[in-house]
């Protein structure tokens, strides 16, 4: 075990002098007044960038849900110079993959491909975000088909199950809403609306750029600064929220989402986190991997490998800037729901206890530990830590020194945010799956029953 | 490997990886064009493992692949889905590792460890520090010569592929269907069963199946092992070497593969395979698939194919987006066209699913008029070629940015060709493909040839013994 020490001990030192060798790579640019990251990185002549709008689907017009997203995720429906066509065939040709993620707090727009096509790819861009008109007949045929993939999402039971989780446990906060809306939301978008949250991204919102590849791609500095226009301090809105959710009950909630014939219940176990429940990080992330993370987690090798009742078990607790969730997201066969929820909840209490598995939290603190140097793997996704960290408020460093802060996190430290985070009684449990399922789960509890339809 | 030659499309552009040495060569406009030769090690073990190692010092951190060339076309009737339940068993212990013990010292490590299974080959693969280097190696020999196969882990890992067939093909609109249209595809050929198993054959599968299964094809003439990443390649010859070399190539194995990978075995069965297959799903609107009779990978025939498939398909752009979901009056919510080339054959197919309010039967007729009328002269130009092309490369570049990426790149070829090189031959014919081959494959494929319709959705009546 000696020998297994040192080895470990050997690979982060060796992580750790990558890590410095990389921190040194990240450049923080000014480009009047338009702040960029820059991951330098010459190993592949490719480029990924984000860009970082520090507003969300939070700021969507309480009529027009849903508006963020669409505005962004519409940028090649037509502009007034070229049709929908001959935009998306302009970056298809240079192989460029492009598009938005928005969150309630901050959106991005993401976009990767050859760095010696990145001129004329920025160009259309920038076009695209100066001048996009969103013409009717293209936006109803794309809210047609939003509707109709909505409609649809009864064929994907994992989607739809997290979907409704995400409202229900979420109930009463200003996140329990889906960021693209629902189908009474998608009807009442239009051109005009769209142009506006379009332009307030372009000229209120403060922005960031972090971009990874070689230094040949710092030349869209032109292209950002002029044709997207920007620059400058005066688009500097960012999006700030205090909220705090009281909970007072005494048991779980539990929600059966009743889709009609299916043979397997998903279930999702959760709930709300306050800001200061996540602010533990390297805890809260030891949590997670305890719980839910890779085979050997606990809810694996209790569900899966000793029971046989699930195929996989995951579990999170993590944050934005402002709020936080937990989640555990399993499915079984609708004979097992009933036994599976009476496992978790043994294994949750047994946390809340303060009994933490040695053999499974030594596991989970090494995989931590030793997969770090896995981040930096791929530009990419250190570019995307680096927004997260950004985003949240917290300094690089600190994602550099992970490996110090984790060593110092102990079983006590992780049972103790366990009990708290993953408190039975705080949770909110939904399960989507036949309606036949109300019988069984009401040995736990009260069971409200609703139509998956609701959540659409 | 539906389209999976897109990552192949090494003909432009410059990759700087460690393991891969950058080669320029002049073109005719001047321009310096380089190409990419991976750097490989290879040895072939006197009991026939292949193995290929790439070095990497980037990080401290390598990706080990072993393919096993055993799939679900090697299972015999009554026993399909042996080869996966079998991927799942080879997690359950091992004689130095019993059950639990060989994925909590993969993850204490740091890493992580995963299979996966399909009509060709099973594949397993591992990243981690590479510190760990020689343990792994251990590891992974210890589960080829002393697999448990307790039968009480058997029972529960039983339940667990029941719950895996659930998740991904029963509850699936787009599971189902896609299993549908394989069997139907490949009626009476070894690629007609189900790699995840029927019912039927799961239950009956028991621990001397598995045993029988794994002593015949977890032999070293049937594995290639890659490891890439920060290792030295002379040292990681010699952990194999010590690790594996006493196991004995087996020469039953060798017999039994001429008959399995008999060429006739595999040839469709009947040239006409139209046909209008409904099933019942929870789709509110219609899914469907439309397959025709495709080629085997590695014949030229077939990497045209796959950039038909895209030309047609692959994004916004794409003919089919643009005449059939971004058109006047859209018929389709999405559309998609793919080429999926297997060892030994393989099948083309369009997929989608309608628009609300649009009629099924006359979406079909149309479907086939839009086919068989000006698509193959509309679709395939000049541009729309030369664009997937340009798409293959990013997407070629993507897959070796990590070291899990290269080793796969690398074991698939050396797996599906005997040699890791043919990466090269494939370059060369991707590079060469016109405008008119194209066209002539469209024509040959999808306007001479005939075609599986399929579509599931919940007004459909189920089909009699279902499940």
């Amino acid at each position: 075990m000696k020998f297994l020490s040192t080895l470990i001990f050997a690979s982060i030192l060796s992580t750790s002098l990558v890590a410095k060798e990389l921190a040194s790579k990240v450049h923080k640019l000014n480009w009047e007044g338009l702040e960029v990251v820059w991951v330098e990185d010459d190993r592949f002549p490719t480029y990924d960038l984000s860009v970082y709008f520090a507003d969300g689907a939070l700021s969507d017009n309480p009529n027009r849900k849903g508006e963020s997203q669409a505005a962004l995720g519409l940028l090649t429906t037509g502009t007034n110079r070229y049709k929908q066509k001959e935009l998306v065939d302009h970056l298809e040709f240079f192989g460029v993959s492009h598009g938005p993620y928005v969150t309630h707090e901050y959106s991005l727009y993401n976009v990767s491909g050859l760095v010696k096509d990145s001129i004329p790819t920025f160009k259309r861009l920038c076009h695209m975000f100066a001048d996009t008109t969103y013409p009717k007949r293209e936006v109803d045929r794309e809210i047609k088909r939003a509707k109709d993939a909505l409609t649809n999402m009864v064929s994907d039971p994992g989607s739809l199950a997290s979907r409704a989780f995400r409202e229900l446990s979420l109930a009463g906060t200003p996140y329990a809403y889906p960021v693209e809306g629902k189908l009474r939301d998608l009807s009442r978008l239009s051109s005009a609306h769209l142009k506006d949250k379009l332009e307030y991204f372009n000229k209120n919102v403060a922005k960031r750029v972090y971009v990874t590849g070689p230094k040949q791609i710092l030349k869209i500095k032109e292209i950002l600064n002029n044709e997207c226009g920007w620059k400058g301090k005066e688009a500097n809105f960012k999006r700030e929220i205090t909220f705090s959710k009281e909970f007072s009950s005494k048991a779980p909630e539990i929600f059966l989402v009743a889709v009609p014939g299916s043979n397997q219940a998903q279930v999702r176990i959760g709930r709300f986190l306050s800001e200061e429940l996540v602010q533990p990080r390297e805890a809260v992330e030891l949590l997670s991997t305890y719980l839910g993370g890779g085979f050997t987690s606990l809810l694996m090798r209790e569900l899966r490998s000793s029971r046989g009742l699930v195929y996989s078990a995951g579990a999170f607790a993590a944050g934005q800037k402002s709020y936080g969730r937990a989640a555990i997201q399993t499915s079984t066969k609708n004979e097992s729901a009933a036994t599976l929820l009476g496992v978790v909840r043994d294994l949750l209490l047994e946390l809340k206890e303060g009994k933490v598995r040695d053999n499974i939290f030594a596991v989970s603190k090494g995989r931590l530990m030793g997969s770090y140097p896995f981040r930096f793997e791929k530009s990419s996704d250190f570019l995307q830590q680096l927004i997260y960290l950004d985003h949240v408020g917290v300094k690089y460093q600190r994602f550099l020194d992970f490996p110090d802060y984790l060593s110092k996190v102990d079983q006590a430290e992780m049972a103790k945010w366990g009990g708290q985070i993953f408190d039975w009684n705080k949770q909110t449990i939904v399960i989507l799956g036949d309606k036949s399922l109300a019988k069984q789960l009401s040995e736990l509890g009260k069971v409200t029953v609703v139509g998956y339809k609701d959540f659409l | 490997m539906v389209r999976s030659y897109h990552l192949l499309l090494l003909i432009i552009g410059l990759i700087v990886f460690s393991c891969a040495q950058v080669e320029k060569k002049p073109t005719l406009d001047g321009e310096e064009r380089p190409t990419i030769k991976l750097e490989v090690k290879k040895w072939e073990l006197s009991n026939g493992i292949r193995l290929l190692v790439l070095e990497n010092q980037t990080l401290p951190i390598m990706s080990y692949y072993t393919f096993y060339e055993v799939g679900g076309r090697h299972e015999s009737p009554g026993t399909t889905g042996a080869t996966h339940f079998l991927e799942h068993m080879m997690f359950r212990g091992s004689k130095n590792y019993p059950p639990e013990v060989f994925d909590s010292t993969i993850e204490k490590f740091g890493g992580s460890t995963n299979a996966y299974t399909n009509f060709d080959m099973t594949v397993y693969y591992e990243s981690l520090p590479s510190a760990h280097l020689e343990e792994m190696i251990e590891m992974e020999a210890d589960r080829v010569r002393g697999l448990l196969l307790v039968p009480e882990l058997v029972e529960k890992e039983r339940q667990v592929v029941f719950e895996e067939r659930k998740m991904r093909y029963e509850n699936s609109p787009d599971g189902k269907l896609y299993l549908r249209m394989m069997q139907e595809v490949f009626k009476g050929t070894p690629y007609g069963g189900s790699v995840i198993g029927e019912v039927k054959d799961l239950e009956a599968l028991t621990p001397d199946n598995l045993r029988a299964f794994h002593d015949r094809f977890y032999v070293p003439n049937n594995m290639v092992i890659v490891i890439a990443g920060d290792v030295d390649a002379d040292e990681v010859y010699s952990l194999v070497k010590s690790n594996f070399g006493d196991l004995s190539e087996s020469s039953e194995l060798v017999d039994f593969k001429k008959q399995t990978d008999a060429r006739s075995r595999y040839e469709f069965k009947s040239k006409k395979i139209a046909d209008d297959i409904k099933l019942n799903g929870t789709s509110p609107t219609p899914l469907f698939m439309y397959a025709f009779q495709g080629l085997p990978v590695g014949e030229r025939a077939s990497y045209v194919m796959d950039i038909l498939s895209s030309v047609l398909g692959d994004g916004e752009s794409s003919w089919l987006n643009q005449s059939l979901v971004k058109g006047r009056r859209a018929q389709l919510s999405s559309v998609y066209a793919a080429n999926y080339t297997l060892q030994h054959n393989g099948v083309f197919f369009f997929g989608g699913e309608l628009a609300r309010g649009q009629n099924l039967s006359k979406f079909k007729s149309g479907l086939q008029n839009l086919i068989k009328g000006k698509m193959c002269e509309d679709a395939i130009t000049e541009r729309t070629v030369q664009k997937t092309k340009n798409q293959y490369l990013i997407s070629f570049f993507q897959s070796l940015k990590t070291n899990a990426g290269a080793a796969h790149f690398v074991g698939l070829r050396e797996s599906l060709f005997g040699d890791y090189q043919e990466y090269k031959k494939e370059v060369e014919i991707y590079e060469s493909i016109t405008t008119d081959e194209v066209k002539k494959a469209c024509y040959e494929v999808l306007i001479n040839g005939e075609g599986i319709f399929l579509s599931i959705w919940d007004k459909h009546k189920e089909e009699k013994g279902s499940r």
